[in-house]
């Protein structure tokens, strides 16, 4: 007997907590994001866009006309991903859940989220995957693996073809790419999209990210007279190709890479400046972009350093806050936290390519996948990533028929 | 037929690099009956320790060796002296732990002092450039270095096979109790094995350089082909290590063009496990009669 009023006391209270956390005047949102660990630099990095966000939010009004309180949770792999997910939920009483950077955490989690009926909000997470499983209350607005192969295949028609003069189908294509998750996704999609266009794709190598040594690849790259390199790698794996090449004399006409290492100044350090000087990198929006087809990126930049004191560290933070504002204004517009609404204002946002921060537009599927968020084309020019695809976004010409000078 | 030249050339140069490590290990490994796990992260330590010194007082890396040939002899004799003696009669599954307790801690520590950056050197002399012969490109800092491991061998051999502490390292390699009999001082030729067979990293460090940037991980980059190099030629035996790094470095190379990059690992396994199931020992072990 005594048990059960026991039992019976804490359900009550328990249902009064649930009933003052639904009360209250804040919009209770989740940040889960990997803070240590070996991803926490860039999980801390994407952090920041999204809690920049919140604090213009929060200074313009809030959502909902209340204030937005922010619940961080820390994820360093799968498995802690799904216990802060559900202490998000089920202690914080979260109204929604935004993260993750990277897509491990984003599978485990919203594994979670969907089955408690919370929207989960993803900002940076690549893996296409993660919206192909028929789940309501996941949302996306970076671009994704597949993303990424396509816009591969956008340069070599629309920039690096018609620089050369050459038809697209003339051109000698090698996609290359370290063997693991990330370089082999994308290297079947660029296969894929390749194939579609009508290319001409002579070799597929992949190696392993801990190679010593490429030169053998690189002989073979040579002997099938490449014209083009896709490459889809981490940070030292780039390194030593750039070197080998240079060693074997081997010198394409183009060289593409698909963000990872080729987008890290420390990459270009390494290689030097000139070595690099020419070579087209696929990715999230970076800093050298011109504003025009960005609107607010310079608030962006500017809001980043009065609060850290450095220049923004990785294009990570910038799509983080371009895509929680788009978040925001669907909530807003949802005009209630239900998840069923605002999935339907999710679904319902239309706004055109170029009107955010980074240059992506929003016109989201109904897997939730946003499908204007399309990464940018740049180019290594004299040590610097700049941007020169899509037009709008672009601050330089793009240089053609030049690797290395 | 260029081509098949100009891959058996960069087998033979990737063959030399591998040797200046494997033999390090080889040594520890056949002598004190240490693996030690930490292998990888003492060559990470040189290489840091050959950075600093070209950054801070503009030594070249070449000349940089010798400081990092006595900085890595010392840290290797100090763990041999404070982590691997005390434990020299408990079971050997300790002193692997204890090795990958060292390996931990010092890529931890590397981390920490220096993240995860990539640092390289910038050198536009003969530690980078490229030499041409007819078709043939070859870069003459790893030609320096292919000539560098030949001489290490020929040194150490002589040196293992002409001076008292020399055959006294062999004597405790071939039976420790034995050897401690004939008035060896085991212990101190433990530590000295040890110490030398990192010091032979120091050597690689210099000599790697200037071909690959120095980042926390570099060491597992090396250490998992010098273990099945040197478990190839056979325990503790020097010449199985330079012949296995050859073979391993030509099967890298010739595998990666003829079939494909990423199966020329599967490649030299299957070429490693037939060897073994032939020879147990590898290429040039001792035999079964030993310890």
């Amino acid at each position: 007997m005594k048990l059960k009023h026991i039992l019976g006391a804490m359900t009550l209270a328990l249902v009064g907590v649930t009933g003052v956390a639904s009360a209250q005047n804040t919009v209770r949102l989740g940040a889960l994001y990997p803070f240590s660990g070996g991803l926490a630099l860039l999980g801390d990095e994407s952090f920041r866009g999204f809690e920049l966000a919140v604090e213009k939010r929060n200074a313009e009004g809030g959502l909902l006309g209340k204030k937005i309180q922010v619940f961080k949770s820390d994820a360093v792999d799968a498995n802690q991903a799904v216990g802060s997910a559900r202490r998000l939920i089920s202690v914080d009483k979260v109204q929604a859940i935004f993260g993750s950077y990277a897509s491990s955490i984003s599978f485990a989690a919203t594994q979670v989220s969907e089955k408690e009926g919370i929207p989960y909000f993803e900002l940076g997470a690549i893996s296409d995957p993660i919206t192909e499983r028929g789940y309501e209350y996941i949302f996306r607005s970076n671009p994704t693996s597949k993303g990424f192969a396509d816009r591969t295949i956008d340069v070599i028609n629309e920039i690096i073809a018609p620089g050369l003069k050459v038809k697209p189908s003339d051109l000698r294509i090698a996609i290359i790419h370290e063997d693991a998750l990330y370089g082999t996704t994308v290297a079947k999609y660029q296969i894929e999209a390749a194939k579609k266009a009508g290319l001409n794709v002579v070799e597929v190598l992949p190696y392993s990210a801990k190679a010593v040594d490429l030169s053998s690849m690189i002989l073979r790259l040579k002997g099938s007279k490449v014209d083009v390199v896709l490459q889809t790698s981490y940070q030292n794996d780039t390194v030593l190709f750039f070197r080998q090449m240079k060693e074997a004399d081997f010198k394409p006409r183009a060289v593409i890479g698909a963000g990872g290492g080729y987008s890290t100044q420390d990459t270009v350090n390494a290689v030097g400046a000139n070595n690099m000087h020419g070579v087209f990198d696929i990715d999230f929006t970076q800093y050298l972009t011109n504003e025009a087809g960005a609107p607010g990126l310079g608030a962006f930049i500017k809001a980043y350093e009065a609060k850290y004191g450095i220049p923004p560290r990785s294009g990570h933070s910038l799509a983080n806050y371009a895509g929680a504002m788009m978040f925001f204004d669907a909530i807003q517009k949802a005009g209630s936290m239900d998840p069923k609404k605002i999935r339907e204002a999710v679904l319902a946002l239309d706004i055109p390519m170029g009107q955010t921060p980074t240059g992506w537009g929003a016109k989201f599927d109904k897997s939730g996948q946003n499908t204007r968020g399309l990464p940018s084309v740049m180019q290594w020019l004299d040590g610097k990533l700049t941007t020169v695809y899509p037009k709008e976004a672009a601050v330089a010409a793009p240089v053609v028929g030049q690797v290395g000078k | 037929m260029d081509i098949f030249i100009q891959l058996v050339v960069n087998g033979l140069l990737l063959g030399g690099t591998l040797a200046i490590i494997s033999v390090g290990l080889t040594l520890i490994f056949g002598i004190v009956r240490v693996v030690n796990f930490a292998h990888g992260e003492f060559l990470m330590v040189g290489m840091y320790a050959v950075y600093l010194l070209y950054k801070y007082s503009g030594m070249h890396p070449y000349v940089a060796v010798l400081p990092a040939i006595v900085i890595l002899f010392i840290g290797g004799a100090l763990m041999q002296r404070f982590i691997i003696q005390p434990l020299l009669s408990a079971d050997p599954h300790i002193q692997i732990f204890a090795t990958v307790g060292v390996s931990t801690a010092l890529l931890n520590l590397a981390l920490l002092v220096f993240g995860a950056d990539v640092f390289s050197v910038k050198l536009n002399d003969v530690s980078s450039s490229t030499l041409k012969l007819g078709s043939l490109t070859v870069v003459s800092g790893q030609l320096i270095t292919f000539c560098v491991s030949i001489v290490l061998m020929l040194l150490l051999n002589w040196f293992l096979h002409s001076t008292y502490l020399g055959r006294a390292v062999r004597a405790t390699a071939q039976h420790r109790y034995a050897a401690q009999l004939m008035g060896v001082n085991v212990e101190r030729i433990y530590i000295f094995a040890f110490g030398l067979g990192c010091a032979c990293l120091g050597l690689a460090s210099g000599l790697l350089l200037p071909q690959y940037p120095v980042f926390p991980t570099v060491g597992s980059f090396f250490v998992l082909t010098a273990f099945v190099i040197v478990v190839l030629g056979g325990l503790g035996s020097l010449s199985g290590a330079f012949l296995g790094s050859m073979i391993i470095g030509l099967v890298d190379s010739l595998a990666g063009y003829y079939i494909a990059p990423d199966l020329k690992e599967v490649v030299y396994f299957l070429i490693f496990i037939g060897i073994l199931i032939v020879r147990p020992t590898g290429l040039l072990g001792l035999g079964r009669g030993s310890e």
